[in-house]
């Protein structure tokens, strides 16, 4: 029971860091290989922040701004080139353009920020759920993936903006027939993306901690995560974000940490073997 | 209201349309009739900004429209149902039609409208638009496309995919909007229905417009009658 918990709550966090890559995907066929980046942008930005003795609030606000900031300056520039190709040129060249991105993110944040981590402690003890100790970090990121989580669904199901996003995933031709200008969208959605990773860098940062070097795990993860899910999915990354973070944690206590990873693949492998399109993708 | 002068429209090296004029006054309805291939979507398609044109223009209200991006041009008041629909499939009625009047809220009044014009509609309204028969669902892109509030409404072929029975009854809807005073421009393959509802047409081949006239008097043309009629 322990590790089912400790599964959802990872679940979530996986979640948070995975709907931003799906959204993007599906508003414009394109893969951001830079997203984990995103992430570690705000964990060192805050942790940066905290260390020139800013409060904790203000510091992962702006941290997470940051990451949307950055997300904002990738849209109008380098995804500008990439939208001017369609189909298979264009997923193509985003994939060279973001994982150029990624690797100056790296080489940036390794270089200047070797030591630093942000590692938020929720202090006190132990809060039983079903029985079960959890620890406060844990909760708490818990309830900030499931917050921001909650926050997206109600937006994308129920406001004006969040039905045309949802209206261009679903028919691009059919939404700007309707006054919905694409473009907007997605430079609207790729800046929620840039927040939404840069939240679960924070989540991240109440279990455990986030390092300059691991922006491409975060990358892999949420790509993971997506594929599984069915790219472009919003409801299929949440899916899957809980099924990956229960096999991840159950493999972790039963088989050992170093073949987690490994673990994840082909879990990511076996359902693109049975469901090309993923769980909740459409059609294959 | 709308004028089309000279439009050229083409794909990588080939010209699909060239040198088309044609001309919409308010509260005209006006068909476009070819057959299959002839040009007439690229032609909506390039006027609706879906499509770059090559040469020539369009200008609707005095001002030009060539150039424009789609979603510029539906929000002036000139709707495009296109063939294939492009509803949101896994959206319901309530939502295709909320979103048809994006950016702006959707109005109750307007909705009720179009569920008074189309009563199945409003049966089904919580109902996904993807699960929904040919006939609804070329009822709910009509809907959707007014609940923008258009002063033109264009069609591309309506009857796409519909029994004989519902394409009447496509049409019987759109004279109801003519009534109403919307204008209308109609692409049709079903050359007898478009021509009992427009006013004028033209007849389009190959990519160019080869004859012109009131709809009454195309009707009793010979070439037409043989080409489009059925009748010898």
């Amino acid at each position: 029971m322990a590790v089912v918990l400790d599964g959802i709550a990872y679940g979530l966090q996986l979640a948070l860091l995975a709907v931003g890559l799906t959204m993007i995907y599906g508003l414009g066929g394109v893969l951001n290989l830079a997203h984990g980046q995103f992430a570690v942008v705000t964990g060192i930005s805050a942790a940066v922040l905290l260390d020139r003795g800013l409060g904790l609030p203000a510091a992962l606000v702006l941290g997470v701004a940051l990451a949307a900031v950055l997300a904002l300056v990738t849209d109008a520039t380098i995804m500008r080139a990439v939208y001017r190709l369609e189909g298979e040129a264009r997923v193509l060249l985003s994939l060279l353009l973001t994982i150029g991105l990624a690797f100056v993110i790296d080489g940036l944040l390794i270089y200047n920020y070797p030591f630093t981590q942000l590692n938020v402690r929720v202090p006190g003890p132990a809060i039983p759920v079903l029985g079960v100790p959890m620890r406060r970090g844990s909760l708490t990121a818990s309830a900030l993936a499931l917050a921001a989580l909650a926050a997206l669904i109600v937006f994308l199901r129920s406001t004006r903006q969040g039905k045309a996003v949802r209206s261009i995933i679903q028919d691009e031709e059919g939404a700007r027939l309707c006054g919905i200008d694409p473009g907007r969208v997605r430079t609207a959605v790729f800046a929620l993306s840039g927040a939404l990773a840069g939240l679960a860098a924070i989540a991240e940062g109440l279990t455990s901690s986030i390092g300059a070097t691991e922006g491409t795990e975060l990358t892999i993860l949420a790509l993971i995560v997506t594929v599984v899910g069915g790219l472009g999915s919003v409801a299929g990354a949440l899916l899957a974000g809980l099924l990956l973070g229960i096999i991840y944690t159950l493999s972790q206590v039963y088989i050992g940490a170093y073949v987690t990873f490994i673990i994840l693949l082909l879990a990511a492998m076996v359902t693109i073997l049975i469901r090309p399109s993923g769980l909740l993708g459409r059609g294959a | 209201m709308l004028t089309v002068d000279d439009l050229a429209v083409g794909y990588g090296d080939s010209i699909a349309v060239s040198g088309v004029s044609l001309h919409v006054d308010e509260g005209e309805a006006v068909a476009v009739i070819g057959s299959n291939g002839a040009g007439k979507t690229t032609l909506l398609r390039a006027i609706c900004g879906l499509l770059p044109t090559r040469s020539g223009t369009v200008t609707y209200d005095g001002d030009r429209l060539t150039g424009t991006p789609a979603h510029r041009v539906a929000r002036r008041g000139l709707a495009y149902v296109p063939a294939e629909r492009r509803l949101f499939g896994g959206m319901s009625v309530r939502e295709n039609l909320e979103l048809g009047a994006y950016p702006d809220r959707p109005d109750a009044a307007r909705m009720d409208l179009v569920f008074g014009l189309f009563p199945r509609l409003a049966d089904r309204r919580s109902q996904h638009a993807g699960t929904m028969s040919g006939g609804e669902q070329q009822m709910l892109a009509v809907g959707r496309a007014l609940m923008s509030r258009p002063r033109l409404l264009i069609l591309d072929e309506p009857t796409t995919g519909l029994a004989p029975v519902l394409a009447e009854e496509a049409y019987a809807s759109l004279e109801a909007l003519r009534g109403e005073g919307l204008t209308v421009l109609v692409a049709e393959q079903q050359v007898p229905l478009a021509l009992d509802l427009a006013d004028r047409a033209y007849v389009i081949e190959d990519g160019a417009i080869q004859l012109e006239g009131p709809a009454a008097q195309l009707q009793g043309n010979p070439d037409v009658r043989r080409a489009y009629l059925g009748i010898a």
